[in-house]
């Protein structure tokens, strides 16, 4: 008895150590994938990894070449063109810490269903990185740009992307579950956030324009996808107007004139945006309300916003400054794009099934007459560290 | 309860014949002695023989390293007088030392040759009169042991600072003094067929369970074995599973931990020779409490706890826990944090479980020197370790940076462990854990982890589990095992181990003792 028990006791010690650390990969083995772009060539794509260059990082080890490498390798598909950059580097495409993918704007233009489909398939990938495209350029000419402050481009254009998005609202975060099921949703599209360079300045030789020439990475509008295609770009407003729209702009600036020519600055605190539907005369028709929160971040002239006529003015000019915005964007979705990125067909889909059956198959047609409303409510909560305007003259 | 019933090697060393009691004649007598003795150059036989009148003739005894010498002289001087003394109602000199001496304290008298043995070597100077078959035994012994001193293994910033010495009484008295209550029982029991070791056994009447005594006092009462020469001989020949690595017994070298476990309904058991006491039954939690946790503010010593627990399954995981992650979970890691361990590892060219090893080797290797060398050049090894083996190896690109933190930092979890024992058992747990590691990832870790908890389930001190309060889970019993809650909650002792005598608010048992 004892005899067998020791006897099994030795074959699982075996069978642990004959397993011999299957799926084990040292850290210094792996060519970590921070950034990955795809572009259409005649060829098939190319497909392009960044890889950290973990030498370069850190302060305390000697620096060697830049912070990331480009490698770039052409298929037929993504995966084995992923696979064919072995031919290049011993080391292993590691792409679970994947924070970007950047489409080449003909890739995007051309339709992106099948990457979507290898990067939600494929174990190695998360979910959490987000996806962009770059306006009017190739994703190389974005990969190959080197940053400065965060050094490796990947995670700089992801920091950034998610603090722009709640810092001015000028873009927005799109990860690849959101987007692959915008897409699979009826009566919704998707936006993607876009992606440019700024040109170099001319004179290169200056210490703060090391870095590829001046040019630097920045967030441009939001491209406008019909099914898996990109049709065309919301403008830097337009961007806003849709982030105001879905609720996604928390606490983005604005500003108003009042009297022709004073300015007040606004900074929102809190913004929460409800679409419903409606039928009126069997006809669905759509009512944002747009709550918003703002203190005053500047002001000029001389209006006192203690008083609370006053403050009324303002919230008024706000609000309408807004809805302006919100009807200006819904109106370039209806009749330029002819594309429902709000998704408001999803939610004329939930609140009347039976209407919507009728409607779906000709939405992008429904979508361009939909009347939509809007409501805007701004509160005024605070006039800033001081009350009064500053240099108005006490009568 | 489990009754262990285990053959502990029997020793060759018993006495010839054992029951020989004393011949009549006082020659015959001392030259069995010095026969017995043989070689022995500190035995001192004087014989004072009287020609004139052989009974009263007698020989004084004693071993010469083991006595105290002014005492000896004196008794000598005592039985001078008593030859002088003129009117005698009996000329049996055995009955008129008996007389003189009868004032000393511990005057024993025996008829056996293995008695008399036993009082020779406990210090004791033996009388033996012609004629009589009957020794006298005055203690002599030599006193001499260590001052109290400070305990240097279990050091408290707040509390009593004594602790044990190598002279079981010594000990002894300690505890004693700090009960004042006759419900204290102590019983004298003697281990070793060689070493004929004095182990006392501690506890307080009802408050202690009478099965556990009777099977602690059972358990050693079998003990067969040549020589005991510390506590933790007895606790393994005794501990309910021999094969494990945890200890079983709580040793601790402070009077006052021994006092709060006897409170507590526990058994201390002191081996003379050993400034360590056992106290058993001992459970997994006490291994983690230090006895100054009573003598701070409960809010302190219950975060304190807290982080000796954290302490105890960081020390044991985080080496393999690295191993694990950077070699096969490396998706876990957030971005940042995995850039700069890449960068550190870039051009290490051990795999992260050989490097681990030969840190975590070098590091016992370091912690063993430090224990066995010199004192004075402690500072060295401490110089060549953080400043050759760590730097050095950083700076040669042999190991990277965060392997010397991540040993440094389980060496120094490994030391907020207030028990040695316990230490040493985490110690060689964790290396297992690393090979676990290094094969399977985190898999192996958690399998590793089922394991052992399996194993710390199954084990049992005395009979009480081991992992008890936790598992099994007795609500009440937890306000004094991960947390320290206040001494006015603390109101009855641990179940499973108090006697009759549950509450410790109360002292119902002085109603029946007075």
């Amino acid at each position: 008895m004892v005899n067998k028990i020791k006897l099994m006791f030795f074959f699982c010690l075996i069978s642990v150590l004959c397993s011999a650390c299957w799926s084990s990969h040292e850290i210094d083995t792996l060519g970590i994938s921070i950034a990955a772009g795809i572009d259409l060539t005649e060829s098939g794509y190319a497909v392009y990894h960044q890889v950290l260059n973990p030498r370069a990082i850190t302060g305390n080890v000697e620096t060697v070449g830049t912070p990331v490498y480009l490698f770039t390798q052409y298929g037929d598909n993504l995966f084995s063109a992923t696979r064919k950059i072995a031919l290049e580097t011993p080391r292993r495409i590691y792409n679970a810490h994947l924070r970007m993918i950047i489409l080449g704007e003909d890739m995007a233009r051309n339709g992106i269903k099948d990457a979507i489909d290898f990067f939600m398939r494929n174990y190695e990938f998360r979910t959490d990185f987000y996806f962009a495209v770059a306006r009017n350029k190739t994703a190389r000419e974005v990969l190959e740009i080197l940053t400065p402050l965060e050094f490796t481009p990947g995670l700089n254009m992801f920091e950034s992307l998610k603090l722009a998005q709640e810092r001015n609202g000028l873009t927005k975060e799109v990860n690849i579950v959101e987007l692959a099921q915008i897409i699979l949703a009826e009566g919704y599209e998707p936006v993607l956030p876009g992606i440019d360079i700024s040109s170099g300045t001319a004179d290169s030789d200056s210490a703060m324009t090391t870095l590829s020439g001046g040019k630097r990475l920045f967030y441009n509008g939001l491209g406008v996808f019909c099914d898996d295609k990109l049709i065309g770009w919301l403008s830097e407003e337009e961007t806003l107007g849709f982030n105001y729209i879905l609720g996604n702009a928390k606490n983005s600036p604005e500003y108003v004139y009042y009297n022709e020519t004073d300015q007040i600055t606004f900074e929102l605190i809190r913004l929460h945006s409800k679409i419903s539907a409606a039928l009126k005369d069997e006809k669905p028709s759509i009512n944002v309300k747009i709550s918003i929160e703002a203190i005053i971040a500047a002001m000029e002239g001389d209006l006192d916003i203690s008083k609370m006529e006053n403050k009324i003015i303002a919230e008024q000019l706000l609000e309408s400054k807004i809805k302006g915005i919100c009807q200006n964007t819904v109106k370039k979705a209806q009749h330029d794009f002819r594309c429902d990125i709000f998704g408001f067909g999803e939610v004329i889909h939930r609140k009347y099934p039976d209407l919507w059956k009728k409607l779906k198959s000709n939405w992008r047609h429904e979508f361009s007459s939909l009347p939509v409303d809007f409501e805007i409510a701004v509160e005024l909560k605070l006039p800033g560290q001081i009350i009064k305007p500053m240099f108005r003259k006490e009568k | 309860m489990r009754i262990s019933r285990r053959r502990i090697r029997r020793s060759g060393y018993t006495h010839s014949s054992p029951d020989q009691v004393l011949y009549k004649q006082l020659q015959d007598n001392l030259t069995r002695i010095k026969t017995d003795f043989g070689q022995s150059d500190d035995l001192v036989v004087n014989c004072f023989e009287w020609t004139a009148n052989p009974s009263l003739s007698y020989a004084c005894i004693y071993i010469d390293t083991l006595v105290d010498k002014d005492t000896v002289n004196h008794l000598s001087e005592e039985l001078m007088k008593l030859k002088r003394s003129p009117e005698q109602e009996t000329d049996n000199l055995f009955i008129l030392m008996r007389r003189q001496f009868s004032s000393i304290r511990d005057l024993k008298t025996g008829v056996k040759f293995i008695d008399l043995y036993a009082e020779l070597l406990s210090g004791n100077t033996v009388f033996l009169a012609d004629g009589n078959t009957e020794y006298l035994s005055i203690p002599t012994e030599n006193k001499d042991s260590r001052a109290i001193e400070e305990p240097s293994s279990q050091t408290v910033i707040r509390g009593p600072k004594e602790g044990f010495s190598e002279r079981i009484n010594t000990n002894i008295l300690l505890v004693r003094k700090r009960i004042r209550s006759h419900h204290v029982k102590l019983e004298n029991l003697t281990v070793g067929n060689l070493t004929r070791t004095a182990v006392s056994l501690m506890y307080i009447e009802n408050i202690a369970k009478d099965t556990i005594v009777r099977e602690i006092r059972r358990r050693i009462k079998e003990i067969e074995t040549a020589s005991i020469l510390e506590g933790s001989y007895i606790e393994e020949l005794i501990k309910d599973d021999k094969y494990s690595i945890f200890p079983e017994f709580l040793s601790t070298e402070k009077p006052d931990t021994v006092t709060a476990a006897l409170l507590e309904g526990k058994v201390a058991i002191f081996v003379d020779g050993s400034p360590y006491a056992l106290t058993a039954p001992a459970v997994f939690v006490e291994f983690l409490h230090s006895s100054e946790d009573f003598y701070h503010n409960f809010i302190v010593s219950s975060m304190v706890r807290l982080l000796r627990f954290i302490a105890l399954f960081l020390t044991l995981l985080t080496p393999s826990a690295y191993i694990a992650i950077t070699t096969f979970h490396q998706e876990i890691i957030p971005t940042p944090l995995l850039i700069s361990i890449a960068a550190q590892r870039e051009g290490v060219p051990f795999p992260t479980l050989i490097e681990a090893f030969l840190m975590e080797t070098t590091f016992e290797v370091l912690r063993e020197a430090g224990v066995r060398m010199p004192r004075a050049i402690g500072s060295a090894i401490s110089i060549v370790g953080a400043l050759v083996l760590g730097q050095a190896a950083v700076e040669a690109g042999i190991i990277s940076a965060v392997m010397v933190i991540i040993v440094s930092m389980t060496a120094i979890y490994s030391f907020t462990v207030p028990n040695y024992e316990m230490s040493n058992a985490v110690r060689i747990i964790r290396f297992i854990f690393m090979v676990l590691a290094g094969v399977l990832g985190l898999y192996g870790v958690f399998m590793g982890l089922i394991i052992l908890t399996l194993h710390l389930c199954k084990l049992k001190s005395i009979g009480i589990p081991y992992l008890m309060p936790l598992a099994p889970w007795i609500k009440n019993e937890n306000k004094d095992s991960l947390l320290r809650f206040p001494l006015w909650s603390l109101k009855y002792r641990p179940f499973g181990i108090r006697g009759e005598d549950k509450r410790k608010t109360a002292q119902t048992s002085m109603k029946k003792g007075g």
